[in-house]
Order: C-alpha cells, then sequence, then structure tokens
C-alpha cells in the first residue's frame, strides 16, 4: 500500500520524471568535474604555449593564449644545449639523474622484496622483531637525520659525490617492504612448497618463482620509488649543489636563477622535465592508482 | 645437568637453526640499511642538539646543555617560522574535503570517469620544481595568466608574490592544487569498496542523502579519512621546496611569508652554518619531530571516537 503512494507520487511529480532528474544530476556533475579538470590542465597548456613564445611575447602584460608571433622552439634548443656561462643543461641532469637513480631503485627494490618475501613466505624465529622494527623506521619523520647525516657524509668526504643519495637506497625502504610483504602473502603456499620439493633454496624460489609472478607490485613500486627520487630537491640540493652532478630538479632550479624573466626558457626547462614523467604516468596508470591504494591500507 | 639430545633432536635443531640464518640472511638487508642510515644518525642528533658545532668537522663539537633549545625559543624568526608552517597545514582540510567532495561526484555511473581520475592525479607525479617554477609564472603580477584574467573583468593586478599576505594565500592555492589528486585517489577506492546493500537498506528506510552521506558514508571511510589527516598533516608540517622557489630571489619571501620550519632548518645548516650552528639545527629538527610524533599520537587517541574499522 505504502508503496503505491509512493509511486504515485512520483507519477505526478513536478516537471522532471526520474529519468530527468538523472540526466540533469549528470549533466551538473560533468560540468563540476570538467571544472575541476580544467583547473588541473590548464597550468599545464599556459607552460607549454609560453615556452614557444619569444621572450619578447611573453614579456607583453597582454597574455595571449596563441603564440602571436608564430612557434619559436629557441628556448629548447637553449635548454638542451649545454650553456655557455653555466655549463649546466636540463639534459645532462636529466641523464645524471636517471643514472643516479636507476641503481638505487632496482636494488633498493630487489632488497627490500627479498626481506618482504622472507618475512611472509619463511618462517623463520625472529621474523616478527624485523617487521615490528621496519614498520616503527617508517614512523620516524625523516627531517630529523638531516643534520647528523649530512656530518657523517660530510666526515666521509662524501659532499659533492652523489654516495649519500645511492648507498642508503640500495638497503631498501620499510614503505616498499609493507607493500611487497601485503603482495606476497597473498601468493599460495602450495606454490612455495612445490618449488622447495623441486630443490630450490629459499633465495632460489623468491629469484625464480616469486619475482616473475609479482610483475604487477613491482613495477608499481618502481615506479613510486624512482619517481619519488626523480623529483627529489633536498637531498640534491644538500649534497651536490656545488658539484657537477647537477641533477635535472637542481638544473630546474638554477635555469630560473640563470634566466630571470626569461621565462619561456624556464618554462620550456619545466617541459622538458614533466614530459617523461607525465609519458610514464599516461602508460602506466593503473600501476600507479593501484599502488598508492594498497600502500594506504585499501584494498585496490 | 643438561639433557642428552637424541640424534633426532639434534637435527632438528640444526635444521631450525639453519631456516632461521637462512631467513636471516634475506630479510636482515632493510634492517642494516634503517641501522647504518637511520638509527646512527637518529642517536647522534640527539648528542647534536647539546653542542655548538658551527663547522662540518664533529670534533669540533662542545657540549653547551639545553642552550641551543633556550635560544630556539627566543627567536622571532623560529616563532614566524611556526606559524607561517601551521598556517600552511591549512591546506590539509582543503584538500580533504576538495578531494571528498570530487571523489563523491566521481563515484557515480560516468562515462568519462576514468579521463577524470587520470587528470586529476596528473600534479601529484609531478615534479615540485616544475609545478612551483610554473606557478610563479602565472602568479607574475604583470605578465602572469592570473591577474591577466583578472585585469580582462575589470579588477586591478593582485602582487600576488610580493606581497605577504597573499603570497600566503598563493602557496596555498598551490599546495591545494598539489595535494587534491592523492585524496581523491584514496576516497574513490574508498567509496568504491563500500557494499552497495547498505545504501539500499538505508533507502528502504527512507533516509535522504545526506542522512546518507553524514551516517552511511563518513563511517565507512573513516580509516581513510584518518590515514589522509595524518599525511596530510606530516606533509604539511615540512613543506619546503615550493617555498625556496616561490620565495626567491628575497631570502623567505616577502616579509619572511614563506619562511617554514623546514626551510628555517635547511637556511640554518647552509647559510647561517657560522652563526647558529649544527647543533641549533639538530634541536629544530627535534622540535618538530616531536610536533609531528605528537600529532600522530594525538590522532591516534582521538581517532577512538570517530575512526571504525570493520
Amino acid at each position: 500500500m505504502e508503496n503505491l503512494v509512493i509511486e504515485g507520487k512520483k507519477a505526478h511529480g513536478p516537471l522532471l520524471g526520474e529519468k530527468g532528474k538523472r540526466i540533469l544530476f549528470d549533466v551538473l556533475t560533468n560540468m563540476i568535474l570538467i571544472f575541476f579538470a580544467l583547473l588541473v590542465l590548464i597550468p599545464f597548456y599556459i607552460i607549454l604555449i609560453t615556452s614557444v613564445k619569444t621572450n619578447l611575447e611573453a614579456s607583453n602584460p597582454e597574455f595571449s593564449l596563441f603564440p602571436k608571433n608564430g612557434f619559436h622552439f629557441e628556448s629548447y634548443k637553449n635548454v638542451l644545449s649545454l650553456h655557455p656561462l653555466i655549463g649546466r643543461s636540463i639534459l645532462k641532469g636529466f641523464l645524471t639523474t636517471l643514472w643516479i637513480n636507476i641503481l638505487p631503485t632496482v636494488v633498493g627494490l630487489f632488497v627490500s622484496a627479498m626481506s618482504a618475501f622472507a618475512l611472509a613466505k619463511v618462517k623463520f624465529r625472529g621474523r616478527n622483531f624485523i617487521f615490528s622494527v621496519m614498520m616503527l623506521t617508517m614512523m620516524i619523520p625523516s627531517i630529523i637525520t638531516l643534520t647528523p647525516s649530512y656530518l657523517i657524509y660530510s666526515e666521509l668526504d662524501w659532499i659533492g659525490t652523489p654516495l649519500p643519495l645511492i648507498l642508503p637506497g640500495l638497503f631498501g625502504s620499510g614503505s616498499c617492504l609493507f607493500f611487497m610483504r601485503q603482495y606476497f602473502l597473498g601468493l599460495p603456499d602450495e606454490l612455495i612448497e612445490a618449488a622447495r620439493i623441486d630443490g630450490l633454496k629459499n633465495f632460489g624460489v623468491y629469484v625464480r618463482i616469486v619475482l616473475p609472478l609479482s610483475k604487477p607490485a613491482l613495477i608499481s613500486q618502481f615506479l613510486i620509488i624512482f619517481i619519488g627520487r626523480y623529483n627529489d630537491y633536498l637531498g640534491p640540493l644538500l649534497y651536490l649543489a656545488n658539484s657537477d652532478y647537477y641533477t635535472l630538479q637542481l638544473a630546474l632550479w638554477n635555469n630560473l636563477g640563470t634566466f630571470i624573466n626569461d621565462w619561456p626558457i624556464i618554462m620550456a626547462g619545466c617541459v622538458v622535465a614533466l614530459a617523461p614523467l607525465l609519458l610514464i604516468y599516461l602508460c602506466m596508470q593503473k600501476y600507479f592508482l593501484k599502488g598508492i591504494a594498497i600502500s594506504s591500507g585499501i584494498k585496490g | 645437568m643438561k639433557k642428552e639430545l637424541t640424534p633426532f633432536e639434534k637435527a632438528h635443531r640444526r635444521k631450525l637453526l639453519k631456516t632461521d640464518l637462512a631467513g636471516w640472511g634475506m630479510a636482515v638487508w632493510p634492517l642494516v640499511g634503517f641501522f647504518l642510515f637511520g638509527f646512527l644518525p637518529l642517536v647522534l642528533s640527539v648528542i647534536l642538539s647539546f653542542t655548538d658545532l658551527k663547522s662540518y668537522r664533529l670534533s669540533e663539537a662542545s657540549f653547551i646543555g639545553f642552550d641551543n633549545y633556550r635560544s630556539l625559543f627566543s627567536d622571532p624568526n623560529f616563532f614566524l617560522a611556526i606559524k607561517n608552517t601551521l598556517f600552511y597545514c591549512l591546506s590539509m582540510p582543503i584538500s580533504l574535503v576538495l578531494g571528498l567532495f570530487i571523489a563523491t561526484l566521481l563515484n557515480r555511473q560516468l562515462k568519462g570517469k576514468k579521463f577524470y581520475r587520470t587528470v586529476f592525479f596528473i600534479p601529484y607525479v609531478c615534479s615540485v620544481v616544475a609545478v612551483a617554477a610554473m606557478w610563479k609564472w602565472m602568479f607574475n603580477t604583470d605578465y602572469g595568466i592570473i591577474n591577466n584574467v583578472i585585469r580582462f573583468f575589470g579588477g586591478a593586478g593582485i602582487p600576488w608574490l610580493t606581497d605577504p599576505h597573499w603570497f600566503r594565500i598563493s602557496m596555498l592555492i598551490i599546495l591545494v592544487w598539489s595535494n587534491t589528486g592523492f585524496n581523491i585517489i584514496l576516497f574513490q577506492a574508498a567509496l568504491a569498496n563500500i557494499s552497495k546493500s547498505y545504501y539500499e537498506s538505508a533507502d528502504i528506510e527512507g533516509a535522504n542523502i545526506f542522512q546518507k552521506f553524514f551516517h552511511l558514508t563518513l563511517p565507512a571511510i573513516s580509516p581513510t579519512t584518518f590515514y589522509i589527516v595524518i599525511m596530510g598533516l606530516i606533509g604539511s608540517l615540512q613543506v619546503y621546496t615550493q617555498m625556496q622557489v616561490m620565495a626567491n630571489p628575497a631570502p623567505f619571501g616577502p616579509d619572511k611569508a614563506g619562511l617554514t620550519l623546514v626551510f628555517y632548518l635547511v637556511y640554518v645548516m647552509r647559510d647561517g652554518l657560522t652563526s647558529m650552528g649544527m647543533g641549533l639545527a639538530a634541536a629544530l629538527a627535534w622540535i618538530l619531530a616531536a610536533a609531528i610524533c605528537l600529532i600522530t599520537v594525538f590522532n591516534f587517541f582521538f581517532s577512538k571516537k570517530w575512526v571504525h574499522y570493520d
């Protein structure tokens, strides 16, 4: 009886029926979402369009959304070649960033995952201890070790070398360990037992069986760690600012000071620095989103 | 007297020991890394904060007790840094609410859902330096796009980066722009995990959209909200790079509006070495770390009141 009344109300409802309301709501939702999407995207359009303007046009108080004097790529030439005054370029910074970070990312990931595998699938005494301590380390704000680490590296004469940025990373990290352990716990025990019966030792099981099975998790962690390191600014600033190992972020920062008010060059630098990241992100985004969701405790 | 072990027991023990060794051999490396690069510096940091070291050579340090802490608490720059840092923490609640709002919109059956999600997450992968440079250009008083738009609609250009109040607001905008995408992704995953049946039974009971949101959705996603609050606060307390890029060429921005705790810490370590010293920097880091721990602990206790785990 009650249901009937409600149905009746709907049938004689206001101007819009249930379907009309839905469409209106969808349109509204889309409009709001497009508004926010534009807020995210417009800045990227601005840097792109500024980078192909001449400096004269960029310094015009009237901002043009399209280059009136045609496209100019001098800024990119400037950014990609060695600057005669400072001998530093975005391209060189990019290569430095790559070689400084690839090794610690790959080795660190391998080590974290190895530890995570042992903690998840090998029953040995003390594994709870190792896991608890590693969890605790995640709570310590990294800022606290900044000053003493700098002193230690200074005593070791490592300032001005990439060693302070490479060595600690080789040992893996608590967050990566946590993530990989979560993933390994989901692997069936029978699989690992079967491999042991076939004569593989723990390390063999890890390298031959577990790693090939964990590609999605590994890719996701690789991306998160590598992009974090690629974008790191404070570390290189402290340890490499007065050295030849200028990383990409330092080179970008340097551009801001060297080309004051030559915005097309600064913006071209930003485009070159951001493009590889955006490309990787667009191709691999499912790994990113899954990785983020899992490490925050939400099942992806 | 020790009990004699049978050969079988001996073999069993040997096997156990072997598994232990194998396990530790594989699992211990991150712990070793933490000991060398985390624990040792941590201990050194405590000691350091009680010394007057004004160079990068440890042998030149001598103990001065609590002097570093004392001089920090009489340092106007330190209090300004706290004030500014707390102001920038406002970015957390703003991007939390905005993130939840957008995630709620995204949680419906929409055509372009994937597209929107991809777009919103973009700022998260971008380098902070590049993003700061980008905004520095857009906030430019004379040539920037933002003032251009304002002038187009007949307003007067705003001194975004040269006036201390506007500088703070600009930085807040940048922080919200950078952080909201992360919250959207987390909230969206959390919202998608809520079982549809809850909403169906709420519908049968005649709950309206607000009742459903406050009594059903919010409690269900509270663990995610909790995570975002903690991570957001910890992140905001350590804001640095954006400030350093935007504040240039003035040392800390107009009227030192960009002076945050980490900015000050790095300044003390580099430029203020001979006047303030590494001991002061260590003390500063400890105060900041204590604040972070306090917030985390406080949140954990407080969370029992509003966070619901299944």
